[in-house]
């Protein structure tokens, strides 16, 4: 029986390692091979100042995860600005780092470690056995369960998902990305601290194999075999890497050096094999957030969409009657051009003033300045590399440029991170959609919603918020499904309901009529008509000159990255080196 | 001598012993470093699992000799292995995984990689036990050059690692696959649409990679001894190697980034405990992945404040409107 209880216990302690890291990789999909590293910061601490300084058991425990978190912290804020290989690099970096230092300083025991740790105790109860430490243990691990999952479900974890399937996309929303991240590698190293020093305690041990870069690995082992972003799934993953030893040994009878060997077998095999058979893991992350959070959030969402209904979505145009060959061009020649308003010019809200920006020796944008009047819409339309999305880059602080300077309403914004810019109310859709595909429609909308969720008040009216721009452009009836799975016309709808949801007075949108059907220009267009009906300042880029003449009260004409026309369609038509430049092609 | 004892260290003798078995060592690093940075700029995969195809070469060829077979033919056998395994991670589970995952294929290809250590290594200790073997070749000598001496075995290592680094290097320089290889670095969607066969260039790039990594492990079996975790030490220095150098960089600067952190390491033992002489070099690979960042944002942050210092612009200036 002691046997399955310590099995159990273990479970428990290193269900804290896979809980914490779910966060940052399931969630904000940011890789750290350095878990156990941290845990062993925890644990050593807790150790050293018990063993050394006879610290008692709740101090010392806090104190590892003040060092894990501070750690974490120093290492993060380099980490969190890498990518990729470089982010998986720098953190099997520390890993190697920890665990050499801890293995090579003598005030740490070197490679035997601390080996006299006293027993835990709590209100005058000594932890010593298996038994003992379970309720313990329970405890701890619900609660860092319970803050993990709180997390998740918060505001802070709907960025998090956000920045793991689009980080560009979500700065563009008005979210500092970066101290979210950073925040999200603290707080799991904080835990994976907590986790360690439970895990010298239960020892009664510091020792570098307990940290070693085998444990990272299984670490995230735990959490891709059980499924990323989901909670429970990290729970399941752990139960499977730490139980299978003791179903090797217990029940198929194996001898101990057998069964370890096999259970590290069976779990790298199960590993390779889940990522190629079942790539979200055993339980899928769910795209709504988390479940037990949300009992009543279950309720209130839509229905699942049905299959055959889902099936409509990807193939609209199939099912319905078939569109007639130039759907396109019978949209556009029902529509009027917006009514001519021959008042005075509104005052510019956004103005760019002698912009320039090379790319090596290419002169992509060059003494550029226009303004974009408050209220109206403007486009800019030009030759293919004529610096279009440049400007977008340029206004939105994705790019900086070489000289010149960017003013919302007189202010400069210059180069400001892409996410002040939006919070200043400067929002922008991107040519290839960039789209949060792995969470449902209402989410991606909802993650546009500024401020921050405080209580269930502003929760509420957050969801509200999303469902009325999802409702405005016509998706309500697929807020429940991920995004991936929607039709590309209406992947662009949502797009523009998260620009729409962030209240935004500025718009920037980047082709929006491109790469899509009929039935879908259609409702493109009445929804940009509706948003100069309320008063929004809009910009389009476009290559449909149709499209432009139909919504565009005033059009900025770039060549070679600079102005070289400006005025109303027709102003501009007349122009004859323009018609045989440019619109005779169209 | 003067400078010497300020250094704290005994002799001239002693630096130029440790810078050569830095060099030594900093050879396989170099070869390491090679193998890994080819193919992950040339595959974009994050192939951990050389640590298996490493531990492979060695171990089979360790394990057939012990058998019998004769030591050259243990050693081809053992590297024909290594090379297929590198192969087979490719085509069997690389391959098929990047496939669906999309936007997250280095991280979930990474994630698979570590699957395949953890379960090559442990099958390598269930089928043929966790004891440490030997590979015996030809017999080493030791050579002493004005006093300073080195094992004839790692003197010829190192000029094999060398070779085999210069003969990859003229490969990609001169020869047709050479230039594919470098196509499919640059661009692999527009390499396959001017003919060049993707899929082909990445299992060779694999079998490259697998190949070199199991020279190294021949000869390091052959110097030391044969474990089933031989792998993993030599490929956390390919990494540093390779990232020193620039993954995309040829094969003769990444052995010469070897070469000089296996000098570097060498060196630091003259006045640090050996054991953290690895801190070093993962001490340095850390400042220099965290100065760059920290470089960037610096400088943004600077022109920023340079930029709102500047006069504030009247909201009234004149604008070039329609």
């Amino acid at each position: 029986m002691t046997y399955w209880i310590d099995i159990l216990d273990q479970i428990l302690i290193f269900s804290i390692f896979a809980t914490s890291l779910n966060l940052l990789m399931g969630h904000g999909g940011q890789v750290s091979a350095a878990h156990a590293g941290f845990g062993a910061v925890g644990g050593y601490g807790a150790a050293y100042l018990a063993q050394k300084h006879g610290v008692s058991f709740v101090p010392s425990v806090l104190i590892g995860v003040a060092l894990a978190l501070v750690a974490g912290l120093l290492l993060s804020l380099p980490a969190m600005k890498l990518s990729g290989e470089y982010l998986i690099l720098l953190t099997l970096t520390a890993q190697t780092v920890a665990l050499v230092v801890i293995s090579s300083v003598e005030g740490l025991g070197s490679e035997f470690g601390l080996t006299e740790v006293p027993a835990a105790s709590l209100f005058g109860h000594d932890f010593l056995r298996p038994k003992e430490f379970l309720p313990l243990l329970a405890v701890v691990a619900v609660g860092v369960w319970i803050i993990c999952g709180a997390l998740a479900a918060s505001g802070f974890g709907r960025t998090l998902r956000g920045i793991r399937d689009d980080e560009i996309a979500t700065q563009a929303l008005g979210k500092n990305t970066f101290l979210t991240k950073v925040a999200a590698f603290s707080i799991a190293s904080a835990l994976a601290g907590l986790g360690g020093a439970l895990l010298v305690y239960y020892n009664g041990i510091a020792a570098p194999g307990l940290f070693g870069f085998d444990v990272s690995m299984s670490i995230i082992v735990m959490v891709v075999l059980g499924g990323s972003g989901n909670l429970l799934g990290a729970l399941l993953g752990t139960t499977f890497v730490v139980g299978s030893a003791a179903v090797f040994e217990k029940v198929i009878n194996l001898e101990p050096e057998k069964a370890g060997l096999s259970r590290l077998l069976a779990y790298g095999l199960a590993l390779t094999l889940v990522l190629l058979l079942r790539p979200q893991g055993i339980l899928p992350p769910r795209a709504g957030g988390a479940r037990w959070r949300f009992g009543r959030k279950a309720a209130g969402a839509p229905a699942p969409v049905p299959a055959d209904e889902r099936e409509h979505a990807e193939h609209a145009p199939a099912s319905l009657a078939p569109p007639p060959p130039d759907g396109r061009a019978a949209v556009l020649a029902e529509r009027e051009p917006p009514p001519v308003d021959d008042g005075p010019v509104p005052a510019p809200i956004l103005e760019l003033r002698g912009l320039s920006k090379a790319f090596g020796g290419v002169q992509a944008v060059h003494d550029l300045t226009f303004a974009l009047p408050e209220g109206r819409t403007t486009a800019l339309i030009g030759p293919n590399g004529a610096g279009k999305t440049t400007i977008f880059n340029l206004i939105t602080g994705t790019l900086e440029p070489d000289a010149g300077q960017v003013l919302l309403r007189g202010d400069d914004i210059t180069a400001m991170p892409m996410h002040q810019v939006a919070r200043r109310g400067v929002a922008r859709t991107f040519q290839d959609v960039r789209i949060f595909g792995r969470i449902s429609a209402l989410e991606n909308v909802r993650l546009a919603v500024p401020g921050r969720a405080r209580n269930g008040q502003d929760d509420r009216s957050a969801i509200e918020r999303a469902r009325e721009q999802l409702a405005f452009v016509g998706l309500e009836e697929h807020a429940g499904t991920p995004v991936a799975d929607l039709a590309f016309g209406d992947q662009k709808l949502v797009s523009l309901a998260r620009v729409l949801a962030t209240g935004a007075e500025v718009i920037l949108l980047d082709e929006p009529a491109s790469g899509i059907d009929a039935r879908w220009l259609e409702k493109t267009l009445d929804l940009m008509a509706a948003l100069r009906e309320q008063g929004k300042t809009v910009c389009i880029v476009e290559h449909n000159l149709e499209v432009v003449e139909r919504l565009a009260d005033h059009v900025v004409f770039l060549e070679a990255g600079t102005v070289t026309a400006e005025g109303t369609m027709q102003e501009l038509k007349s122009q004859s080196r323009l018609v045989e430049a440019y619109f005779g092609m169209a | 001598m003067m400078i010497a004892a300020f250094l704290g260290i005994d002799s001239f003798r002693e630096v130029v012993q440790a810078l050569a078995n830095g060099l030594i060592s900093g050879g396989a690093y170099g070869l390491m470093g090679a193998a890994l940075a080819l193919i992950l700029s040339t595959t974009g995969r994050f192939h951990f699992a050389l640590i298996f195809n490493y531990t492979l070469a060695a171990f089979l060829a360790a394990v057939l000799q012990a058998d019998g077979v004769p030591f050259g033919l243990a050693v081809v056998l053992g590297l024909a292995a290594g090379t297929l395994s590198g192969v087979l991670c490719e085509a069997v589970v690389y391959r098929p995984l990047a496939r669906r995952a999309g936007a997250d294929v280095l991280l979930t290809v990474f994630v698979a990689s570590l699957g395949l250590v953890i379960a090559g290594e442990n099958a390598i200790r269930l089928i043929w036990g966790s004891d440490t073997r030997n590979l015996t070749g030809p017999a080493d000598k030791t050579i002493e050059i004005s006093s300073v001496v080195l094992s004839a075995i790692s003197v010829v290592s190192l000029a094999v690692y060398i070779l085999i680094a210069a003969a990859l290097a003229l490969v990609l320089a001169r020869t047709s696959v050479g230039r594919q290889i470098k196509a499919v670095r640059v661009n692999p969607t527009m390499a396959g649409a001017v003919g060049v066969d993707v899929g082909r260039v990445f299992l060779l790039v694999f079998a490259i990679g697998a190949f070199m990594a199991g020279v190294v492990a021949v000869f390091t079996g052959m110097r030391f001894a044969v474990t089933a975790n031989m792998g993993t030490t030599p490929v956390f220095y390919a990494l540093v190697v390779a990232f020193f150098a620039g993954t995309a960089r040829g094969p003769l600067t990444v052995m010469a980034a070897g070469l000089g952190v296996g000098a570097i390491e060498s060196l630091s033992t003259l006045w640090l405990n050996s054991k953290l002489s690895s801190v070093v070099v993962f001490g340095l690979l850390m400042v220099f992945l965290c100065q760059a960042t920290l470089r960037e944002s610096i400088s943004r942050a600077l022109r920023r404040r340079r930029g709102a210092a500047r006069r504030p612009v009247p909201v009234d200036a004149p604008v070039e409107a329609a």
